[in-house]
This record gives C-alpha cells, structure tokens and sequence, in this order.
C-alpha cells in the first residue's frame, strides 16, 4: 500500500492491519475530521445499498427463456459453421479429382486425335503420285510440283510428263 | 458452523453445476442463470439505468458464459468469473453509447420510473404517494450522480457497497490491481459524497 488514497479507503473499510492503523491515525492532521468523513462515506454505502440494492427482474422466467433459446441457436449455428469448416477441404478434394480426371481426359482425346491427324496430312493419292514422280520406268519425265494456300486451305497439283493415274485412285 | 457448511454445500453444488455445463448440460446452465439472474441484472441496471439495455446486456452476458464455460478453470468463485463477463461487457456497451453525464438516458423528463401519485393501479398495502414521490426523486438523484463517474468507477462503487465484494474479488473482476481498485472508490466515493451529501445527510 503506497498511495495515500489507498491507505484512506483501506482506513474507511477496516482493512488496515493494527500496525498500518496506527501508522496511518498518526500520520492523519485532523483525527476528527476523518472520523466525520468515515461516519458519512458509511451512510452513503447505506444509502446506495437501501436504493440501488433491491433492483427487481421482472419476467424471470421468460428471461430464462431467451437464454435458453439464443443457446440453442448458438448451438445450431456452430453445427452449421462446422460444417462449413469441413466443406471447403472436401471441396477441394473433389476440384482435385475433378481436374486430374478432366488432364487425363484431355491427354487420351489428344493422343487419338493425334493418331488419328497424322496420316491424314497427306493423303493416300498424293503418297502415290509423289511416289510415282520417282520411279523412271513409269514416268521417266514426270514432273510434279505442289502449291498450297494454307489461308485458304487450298492445294494445287501440277503434273506433267506422267503417263497414266490409276482409275481406281480417288481422292478423299 | 452450520452456515459455513450451508455455504460449502452451496459452493459444492455450485461446482458440480459448472462441471455438468462444461460436460454440455443446459438445464445445469439454467439453474446457474437462475441463480445470478436477479444480481446479474440489478447491476447492470444499477450501471446503465435502462432497463431493456440491461435486459439485452444480461442475456448476452450470459450466452457469453455459456460459450466460454469450459475455459472456467474453477481457480475463482464462479460469481466473480460471470460478474467480469458482465462488467466487460458493459462497460464495452458504455464506452460504445458514450454515456455522457446528463445525457438523454438520465433526463427527469423521460423517467420510467416516475409514477403518478394519484395514479388508481397503487396498491393500499404500498407506500403513501408522496413517499414513492420521494423515493422515486431521490432514486433519480442516486442515478444522476453514478452517470457522473466513469464506467470503470461506477463498477467499482457498486461492486463494494451493493455486492459487497472484496478489493481482491473487485481486482480480479475488473482485471486491475487492487491500488487501483481502491484509488477507484477513493474518487468514486469523493465524487458521491459532493453530489449525494444532502441526499444521505437528511434520511
């Protein structure tokens, strides 16, 4: 205890102990004085106990009520929350295994589609004109020449010096 | 001896409603509210001066409670453990509304309280109108001049005089020491005195 407020409102409740009491009255200018202030801080502590202490609650009952029910509602919405806690990892689980699936997917359909655009880039009938040009027994003058409008999508074959195409060779 | 066994009892009972609401039980919740209800209130009230207020700040002091009742470690009475719940959540609410001495919430014109003396619906069995009049002024009077200190002091004043709790339990409530508590009724006492002294010196 150092200040001399502290010592003042441990004076005014008895709380000194019989040597910080002495202490404390010898140390006090008007003895009278304080014992006069003491009797009046009692009466206030009376007056605000007689006045303030006895503040009713009405609708106790129904009080308990609200209690009850904000807990319950409490209650639910934890659950709720919890669940909502639990939802975002599974969320992510299922964006995982949803994308894996979505990559592999994409991987097979390319790989076919691939496969399947390779040997369509040229086609059987050119193969066979092309291979044609260089065999000098069939077509020793043969001369072919190709021009391609990829814009257009368009492709011109030139030949000459070839002596027969093959009837049954159409193109696709 | 049989009162300290009465109460000793009573803290048992106590305990064991604690460790039931800790395990989840509401009915044990709801006798604890029963219990401290009426106190719970009356302080806040006592703080506030508005009864719907109080009523809102007890119930949510209690939820509050409810949620944090496993982190009760049993280390101080449950009553100081509720009453710093409720001091932290009024003296928040406080701070927040700004009460400001004379405010709104402590105008004679707009006093709940205030009943008319000739009003029928008195009782016979009650006090004679002027008396209530009196009682119903000097009330007026009382709230007047507690809307005066702080939040921090008027918790201080009215934990000692009406809940006669003890510097510590005030200390441990308040989460301050105790110089301060006592510096705090040092000063809340002061303030009372001046504004109070005809009020207490005429009874």
């Amino acid at each position: 205890m150092k200040t001399f407020e502290e010592k003042w409102t441990a004076w005014l409740d008895g709380r000194l102990s019989d040597r910080e009491l002495a202490e404390f009255e010898a140390s006090l200018p008007d003895k009278a004085a304080a014992e006069a202030e003491k009797t009046e801080v009692k009466k206030l502590g009376a007056l605000l106990k007689r006045e303030l202490g006895a503040q009713a609650l009405l609708n106790e009952e129904f009080f308990n009520h609200q209690i009850r029910e904000k807990i319950a509602r409490e209650s639910t919405g934890e659950s709720r929350k919890r669940e909502v806690e639990v939802s975002p990892w599974w969320t992510i689980r299922r964006l995982l295994w949803t994308g894996t699936a979505s990559l592999a997917v994409f991987l097979v359909m390319a790989i076919f589609v691939m496969r399947d655009k390779n040997p369509a880039e040229q086609s059987q009938y050119l193969t066979q004109i092309l291979n044609a040009r260089v065999d000098p027994v069939v077509s020793p003058n043969a001369t072919i020449s190709m021009f391609e409008t990829k814009e257009d999508q368009v492709t011109v074959l030139w030949t000459e010096g070839l002596q027969s195409l093959p009837a049954d060779y159409a193109a696709k | 001896m049989q009162t300290e066994a009465t109460l000793a009892q009573a803290d048992v009972s106590e305990l064991d409603l604690v460790r039931r609401c800790q395990a989840g039980d509401t009915e044990a919740f709801d006798e604890l509210v029963t219990r401290y209800r009426t106190r719970v209130f009356g302080m806040i009230y006592n703080m506030i001066h508005s009864e719907q207020d109080a009523w809102d700040l007890a119930q949510d002091s209690f939820v509050k409670a409810w949620k944090s009742i496993k982190r009760f470690r049993g280390q101080s009475s449950f009553y100081t453990w509720i009453y710093r719940i409720v001091m932290n959540v009024t003296i928040d609410w406080a701070r927040k509304k700004q009460i400001k001495p004379g405010g709104a919430e402590f105008d004679d014109a707009i006093q709940p309280k205030e009943i008319d003396p000739a009003s029928k619906t008195v009782p016979k069995a009650d006090a004679l109108p002027y008396e209530t009049m009196e009682r119903s002024e000097i009330r007026a009077r009382i709230d007047r001049a507690i809307a005066q200190l702080s939040p921090e002091h008027r918790a201080v004043i009215l934990m000692k005089e009406i809940e006669e709790m003890q510097y510590h339990e005030i200390a441990e409530t308040l989460g301050c020491s105790i110089g301060t508590v006592m510096s705090r009724l040092f000063y809340a006492r002061k303030k009372l005195q001046n504004l109070l002294r005809d009020v207490y010196e005429n009874i």
